[in-house]
């Protein structure tokens, strides 16, 4: 008893030691995925000669410097960001409905984001930075108003049984794309709106600009710094929302916190990504094996790890089959659909509860 | 001695039907009190005004002479902790991360736990003996841990006064000991006990005192000798007289002591 007590004083809070690792193994993933990715391409990029040039030894010609400043690694900044993102507002959502199936583009809020993003192409040329600050803004207020609309039409008696929230994000998030498409149709003059569109359809990462990746840097750093402190609300909410609030917490308040938080996140992925599925879904999901489902101990995790995860994926999808491109959207969806198939059969006894 | 809690006046009613009207009652400190009566007649809405989470239409539930209306959710958390009957986690949770939910009342928004909760959580556990579960997940329990690990969690809350509902459904009579000899021990922690108990066997010996509901009468309150006599179940339950011998048979142990 007394070895077991004196064990307990010394143990670090939470057994941090194993996230620390974990932590450290997805940084240095991180940094060496980087590096190939910028080297994949029509135009080979040696790594070491990469990791070179990084370090200060300019040993580039002009035209790799192009191809890297211009082209590569906006993408792959952009791939990180949007993967980030997708991964956190999936841990969120799943904290907020008490169901590791949610993720935002099953729950509709990425249909959301669309709809309010062609709304904003269709108003402004998105390639501006006013213009883009606008489509990023609604698709913000897209997948806000999606998102409050599927959980006021899921939820039953306080809580949200899975077969009402998958059938209430399928029609919303339906609904949602299809009117992009027919905004598509209105469209006059049938230029970058429609182009942007279709990508946006799609799943395609974009070729940005940094001003845009700027913007999109600064929303995911909002949702995130948002995050940290709800965490911990989530472990608690998991309990129920009576449980929660007889613990002092304040419902009402962390769940709006957290629609708009997600939302956010949401919008940022949209903004460069579209349409891209279930990577909030398979990220949170493979941590929570490692790490176990406390989300203070996830949130970081599934950041760096959603990056990573979208940034091969993207990199995949764009040299596997060059010169043509595929779509991220395609390969996540390959990927994520049986994933998702094989958590809703997990969860079977809870699908008609 | 100092009341804990006090109901004055107390009216609630769900839609038109109305569960308590002019209900006063006092908890005092070191008081280990059963809620008895019929399914229906309010046992757990009266433990969920106690908390705070249901608020009367008229009258006034008082924590330490302060209404509980004007406190905080949090504050009331601090001195007294509620243990539901069900609880769904959709996550596997271990015992020890459940268990610290406990502290979500005394956390600030930012800051991490500290050496005082893991103290408090230790000792929640301890007395529950659910130490040894710590790193077991929650959801893979049976149902006499996961009853004693959702009382650790409300004894991390370092409470006062410990609200139980319904604590001994679905246990084998094994476990009820148990949570007899658990709750016996919690008396003598010095913390105060409101539960409902549909087992009327396990009342005696254990409880000081009764509070009995019945559907459409005033709540009675007596000594558990006094309260568990046939005659007076018969009308709170709305027995039929030919049942008799099976109220007996439920209250044997009063029965026997008193042979």
């Amino acid at each position: 008893m007394a070895r077991e007590v004196a064990e307990a004083r010394t143990r670090t809070p939470r057994g941090w030691g194993q996230e620390r690792w974990l932590l450290g193994l997805l940084a240095t993933s991180l940094v060496l995925a980087v590096l190939v990715a910028a080297g994949m391409g029509a135009v080979h990029v040696p790594v070491w000669l990469l990791a070179r040039s990084m370090t200060g030894g300019g040993s580039l010609t002009a035209d790799q410097r192009i191809i890297l400043f211009t082209i590569r690694l906006p993408r792959i900044v952009a791939s990180l960001l949007v993967g980030s993102a997708l991964s956190v507002s999936g841990l969120l959502f799943q904290g907020l409905f008490r169901n590791p199936l949610a993720d935002p583009y099953v729950i509709g809020s990425s249909g959301g984001a669309v709809l309010g993003a062609s709304i904003g192409v269709f108003l402004l040329p998105p390639v501006s930075v006013a213009g883009f600050g606008t489509t990023a803004l609604l698709a913000f207020a897209g997948a806000l108003g999606s998102i409050t609309l599927v959980y006021w039409l899921a939820r039953v008696d306080g809580r949200t049984p899975v077969v009402a929230l998958l059938l209430a994000g399928f029609a919303v998030s339906t609904m949602l794309s299809y009117s992009s498409y027919f905004l598509e149709v209105m469209d006059r003059d049938f230029g970058t709106g429609m182009r942007v569109l279709a990508s946006w359809l799609h799943g395609t990462i974009a070729q940005p600009a940094w001003p845009q990746l700027a913007i999109v840097a600064a929303m995911l750093a909002i949702g995130l710094a948002g995050s940290v402190p709800l965490a911990r609300n989530l472990n608690t909410l998991a309990l129920g929302e009576e449980y929660a609030t007889h613990l002092g917490l304040s419902v009402q308040q962390i769940r709006i916190a957290v629609i708009v938080i997600g939302s956010i996140l949401t919008a940022a992925a949209v903004a460069l990504g579209g349409l891209i599925s279930f990577v909030g879904l398979i990220i949170p999901h493979m941590l929570r094996m490692v790490l176990g489902p406390d989300h203070v101990r996830l949130l970081p995790a599934t950041a760096l790890a959603g990056a990573i995860f979208l940034l091969v994926a993207d990199t995949v999808a764009r040299t596997a089959i060059a010169p043509a491109e595929l779509p991220v959207g395609v390969l996540t969806a390959f990927i994520g659909g049986p994933f998702f198939l094989y958590l809703l059969r997990k969860t079977k006894q809870g699908v008609m509860s | 001695m100092i009341p804990l809690i006090e109901f004055a006046h107390v009216d609630f009613a769900y839609g038109d039907r109305k569960v308590f009207s002019d209900l006063d009652a006092t908890i005092f400190e070191n008081q280990c009190i059963a809620v008895v009566g019929p399914n229906g007649a309010g046992k757990t809405t009266l433990l969920r005004l106690t908390a705070g989470t249901l608020t009367p239409a008229s009258g006034e539930v008082h924590l330490k002479s302060r209404a509980l209306q004007s406190l905080k959710q949090r504050e009331i958390a601090r001195s007294l902790a509620f243990v539901p009957q069900n609880v769904e986690v959709p996550f596997s949770f271990t015992v020890e991360q459940f268990v610290e939910q406990g502290r979500t009342p005394f956390l600030k928004m930012f800051a991490g736990l500290c050496a005082a909760d893991y103290e408090a959580m230790r000792r929640a556990m301890e007395l529950t003996d659910t130490w040894s579960l710590r790193s077991r997940v929650f959801n893979q329990l049976s149902g006499g841990e996961r009853q004693r690990v959702k009382i650790a969690l409300g004894l991390a809350q370092q409470p006062q006064l410990l609200l139980l509902d319904e604590p001994m459904q679905h246990l084998d009579f094994g476990r009820q000991f148990e949570m007899i000899d658990l709750i016996d021990s919690l008396r003598r922690e010095g913390i105060t006990i409101l539960a409902s108990i549909h087992d009327l066997a396990l009342i005696e010996g254990t409880f000081s005192s009764v509070w009995l509901l019945s559907l459409g009468e005033p709540m009675r309150q007596g000594l558990p000798e006094d309260m568990l006599r046939p005659e007076v179940l018969e009308a709170a339950f709305n027995c039929a007289p030919r049942h008799r011998f099976r109220l007996l048979e439920r209250t044997q142990n009063r029965m026997e002591r008193a042979l």
